[in-house]
């Protein structure tokens, strides 16, 4: 019998602009250079926006840290840097992540492993159109979740995914997050052990049937 | 911020933030580096002067990252580029399309 191969990530998203259209989209791991690249040339960019969850994000800082402190709880990081072609046909970096492998499945009536999207940001399509000639910016709200997805899937924790929605993203960001296709963790719903922090009600994740629906929805691009 | 092995001091406060940021979940940490608050639990800043790379780069250049879980000599090595030291070095090989 043969066996299905791993899903790979998705390389092309619709552009913010102009959903008709689909813009190249890569994904790396991240380093360092990265983490310092966006620091430097975009994050200053970002942070005049209003309401945007990580105008206090430093990279620099958050990726050592990430990868230290769950090795300190005998978990692993694994951040990712999406790029998308620019007007010049070189490709930018324009959104960034940080997972967290085998994190205790938030549903806690069906215990079990998961990944945990930790740190989730895209650049703001105006800011690449205006600052760094990208005329078609890609969506990437989808494909920050799918990268989430696919890791789970490809490790054995059959697409389980959850995270938590930053305070600072305020109502839109959950709005982001119902518009995804995730699942919302009910405010009463008790967290799994490993979890600590009490339920607020900005939990969301997917069980195995929703991170099907959503991965197979983007088979096409990858 | 500098990792160094050879800076006792630098390594023990590192060791000594880590370990205090351990005890906390992910969500709270999240909402304190959202809150701008990271300082104040890990009181780092990246060393000025650090080089920038370029904006753009050749598809030719980028090594995709795989989509499968990692080795352990590949975890390694994306702990090791995470740290400003390694900001030099090429990106890493651990991953291939």
């Amino acid at each position: 019998m043969e066996s299905t191969p791993p899903r790979r990530f998705v390389r092309f998203a619709p552009s913010k602009f102009d959903k008709e259209r689909l813009v190249d989209i890569r994904v790396t791991d991240m380093t360092a250079a990265d983490a310092g690249w966006w620091d430097v040339r975009l994050a200053p960019k970002l942070a005049r926006i209003d309401g945007r969850a990580d105008r206090h994000w430093s990279w620099s800082v958050l990726l050592p840290v990430c990868h230290l402190v769950q090795r300190a709880k005998r978990r692993f990081c694994r951040p990712l840097v999406i790029w998308a072609r620019a007007d010049d046909r070189r490709y930018l970096r324009v959104g960034m992540s940080i997972l967290i492998e085998n994190y205790p499945y938030l549903d806690a009536q069906r215990p079990g492993g998961s990944h945990f999207a930790w740190f989730l940001c895209a650049a703001d399509a105006h800011v690449l159109r205006e600052d760094f000639a990208m005329s078609h910016p890609p969506a990437l709200g989808r494909v920050l979740l799918d990268d989430a997805i696919v890791l789970s899937q490809n490790a054995g924790c059959g697409g389980r995914v959850g995270l938590h929605a930053a305070r600072a993203g305020r109502d839109a960001l959950l709005s982001v997050y119902r518009r995804c296709g995730l699942l919302a963790l009910p405010k009463t719903a008790e967290l799994p052990r490993g979890v600590s922090r009490p339920n607020d009600g900005r939990f969301f994740y997917a069980d195995e049937r929703v991170a099907e629906t959503l991965a197979a929805a983007l088979d096409a691009s990858r | 911020m500098l990792l160094d092995a050879e800076a006792p001091a630098t390594l023990g406060a590192v060791v000594e933030a880590v370990t205090r940021l351990s005890t906390l979940s992910e969500a709270r940490i999240l909402e304190l580096v959202s809150a701008g608050k990271i300082g104040e639990l890990f009181p780092f800043k990246p060393a000025a002067g650090q080089p920038v790379t370029q904006d753009t780069v050749a598809e030719e250049d980028l090594l995709e990252a795989c989509a499968t879980p990692l080795t352990p000599v590949q975890r390694e090595a994306l702990v090791n580029a995470s740290l400003p030291s390694a900001s030099t070095r090429r990106r890493r090989s651990s991953a291939k399309k």
